[in-house]
């Protein structure tokens, strides 16, 4: 980023400049924490379809469930196929996979966005050391400022 | 035409560059966001069984489809995100210099000729729409470094 092309101190800077530089962090952090909580969505997401997934077993066989047609409307409805789902894969394409496979899949997901969010929190950590540093340097020119102007007054 | 016109001109150009940075950005991030969904199901395909049966949705439906199909058709999908990817980097690159240029066209204006002495209330306009320019630039900044 601009901070290592081309060096410059961040305590030379003035009080406008930094309460810039510290809001352009915030637009950051709000971001990534944005994404953050979207991948956690995401993350519970999948491990619902696992337990949706162990529903389908074979001491569920005979009983009426409720097909949802649209939000509000169901219809009652027998599972057929006690071995097999049909998983989301992504871009429109779905695949047959029997249930070990399905939560396979599932886990292979939740594990993957897991070391997303690692990542992600390493990322946001150091934004926030950086947005602290920057808001400590900004209160201690503000403090300079207002003692400045108290001495000349 | 006068010096203020000129800068008048100059800086909205620089804006509109902006704007059509920012947008370059936006599809990028989007080809992006499609490059690594398709590599999943790319991944996803890999690890097929012969008892896996594929389906592509199309519309409402559910269709039956031949695997090696299937495959055929992520691969293609990732040669073209990939070639349009490298377009929109071209494009990137390209908005870059030009919106650096203007910038300096429109920093030429507000510095060597006027003083402060001699154009007392221009000078006091131009710092102004400066740091309207100045705002624009960090702005696009920032949405740059979040894609980063």
């Amino acid at each position: 980023m601009a901070g290592q092309s081309q060096q410059i101190n961040i305590s030379d800077l003035d009080v406008p400049q930094l309460a810039d530089v510290r809001k352009q962090l915030e637009e950051e952090l709000t971001h990534l924490t944005n994404s953050f909580s979207q991948l956690k969505q995401a993350q519970a997401k999948f491990r619902s379809c696992i337990d949706s997934v162990k529903e389908v077993a074979p001491q569920n066989q005979g009983k009426t469930i409720l097909v949802p047609l649209t939000n509000s409307l169901y219809v009652p409805g027998k599972l057929s196929d006690l071995e097999n789902v049909i998983v989301d894969i992504g871009t429109g394409y779905y695949v047959k996979k029997t249930r070990a496979e399905a939560v396979k899949h599932y886990e292979g997901k939740i594990d993957y966005i897991r070391t997303n969010l690692e990542t992600l929190q390493e990322t946001i950590q150091k934004k926030q050391d950086n947005m602290s540093v920057v808001a400590s340097i900004l209160q201690s020119k503000l403090q300079a400022q207002a003692s400045d102007k108290a001495n000349k007054d | 035409m006068s010096l203020e016109a000129r800068l008048q001109a100059a800086s909205s150009e620089y804006a509109r560059l902006q704007a059509e940075l920012s947008a370059a950005v936006e599809s990028r991030q989007r080809l992006d966001a499609q490059l690594s969904e398709n590599e999943l199901v790319k991944k996803e395909f890999a690890v097929l069984t012969p008892n896996n049966t594929v389906y592509k949705l199309i519309g409402p439906v559910l269709v039956r489809q031949d695997p090696a199909d299937a495959r055929a058709t992520v691969d293609k999908r990732l040669e073209f995100i990939r070639s349009e990817i490298k377009r929109v980097e071209a494009q990137l690159t390209d908005y870059d210099a030009r919106t650096e240029k203007k910038k300096d066209e429109v920093c030429l204006f507000c510095f060597p000729p006027l003083s402060r002495r001699a154009h007392p209330p221009l000078h006091r306009q131009l710092v102004q729409i400066q740091a309207q320019i100045q705002a624009q630039g960090q702005h696009t900044a920032a949405a740059t470094a979040a894609t980063a």
